[in-house]
């Protein structure tokens, strides 16, 4: 890998995920250091947050992927907001 | 007093499963309507706008949305539209609607919206046909959104986005990306009109709590900002609201 393909990596990676239809998450983090991916952000489900990781593990062969992502919580609102 | 549940970027997938579903059993107790503001799929497929009109079909409050950019990206709007509104959702592209709530009219005017950035740093239709057609877009929709706020007849007017019209909500994000979270346009639209309350989405990492520069209060409802399947907010159809040309709502 050149120096400069190294500086463009990370949003490589980051383009390929938007555009990849079982992500298109477009707030993904993509950090890359020396083997490693890491990814951070907001994901909604678990679900989507396995999905990334099988998706940018088949996309890196030979990178360690560390999902750092965070799943939104999506309960009940606690109470109500008067609004004036 | 008028309740108002509201959530945007749901972000549905074919077979995601439903993130609002454990939550909507109690909303017609917690709330008189449900305000969608927009990317209520992952893609624009229609598929995965299913999974949501499932679950708000059999709802006994009125559901009103807009369409978000994803909901835009498999160039199937129409198609998504159609099926939101097949499970009885009124979707609102630059329309109005009027909704009867225990005897008070509540007026929603809603539109996506779009990008452009915010005063003293907004682009211009100016150059390239690229960029006249950005900026034409915002115009157009800030345009159509005041025409329909003011040809409301209601006791409450909410303004539904999917676009953020302040730079308040979009605290959090960063500053390069807010020509494609949002438009004063559509503030000045929403404050030349006048309304009690502007709702819209699209900003993740935003803030949830802002105002117009004439006072209207804004509060951006992405999910991932809520953290909550959505949120209620109360307005008093009883209070005094002043034109936004006597210096605004406080």
């Amino acid at each position: 890998m050149t120096e400069e393909r190294a500086d463009y990596l990370p949003e490589h990676i980051r383009e390929k995920l938007i555009h990849d239809p079982r992500v298109s998450e477009q707030d993904l983090r993509v950090e890359v250091r020396e083997h490693r991916v890491l990814l951070g952000g907001n994901v909604a489900t678990p679900q989507l947050r396995q999905t990334i990781t099988e998706v940018a593990t088949e996309m890196l062969p030979g990178y360690e992927i560390v999902n750092e992502t965070s799943v939104v919580p999506a309960a009940e609102p606690d109470g109500e907001e008067p609004v004036s | 007093m008028i309740r108002i549940a509201a959530v945007g970027d749901l972000h549905y997938g074919d077979g995601s499963p439903d993130i609002l579903r454990p939550s909507l059993q109690h909303l017609p107790d917690r709330a008189d309507l449900l305000l969608l503001a927009g990317d209520l799929t992952r893609c624009g497929g229609p598929k995965e706008v299913q999974v949501l009109a499932d679950q708000v079909r059999d709802l006994t409050v009125p559901v009103v949305a807009v369409l978000g950019n994803h909901d835009y990206h498999a160039d199937q709007e129409d198609e998504v539209r159609r099926v939101l509104e097949r499970a009885g959702v009124t979707v609102l592209e630059g329309g109005a609607v009027a909704l009867d709530v225990d005897g008070v009219r509540v007026g929603i005017a809603g539109t996506k919206g779009f990008g452009g950035g915010f005063r003293g740093a907004h682009g211009s239709d100016f150059g390239e046909p690229e960029m006249k057609a950005f900026i034409g877009h915002t115009k157009m929709l800030s345009d159509r959104l005041e025409q329909a706020l003011t040809a409301l007849d209601a006791d409450l007017r909410i303004a539904l986005l999917h676009y953020s019209p302040i730079e308040a909500t979009l605290e959090g994000e960063r500053l390069e990306l807010y020509p494609f979270l949002g438009s004063y346009l559509m503030a000045e639209a929403v404050d030349n009109a006048g309304a009690d309350l502007v709702l819209h989405g699209h900003a993740h990492h935003g803030s949830e709590k802002g105002r117009t520069p004439a006072g209207i209060p804004v509060r951006n409802v992405a999910q991932p900002v809520i953290r909550h399947a959505y949120n209620v907010y109360t307005l008093d159809a009883n209070r005094q609201v002043l034109p936004a040309a006597a210096g605004g709502i406080s």
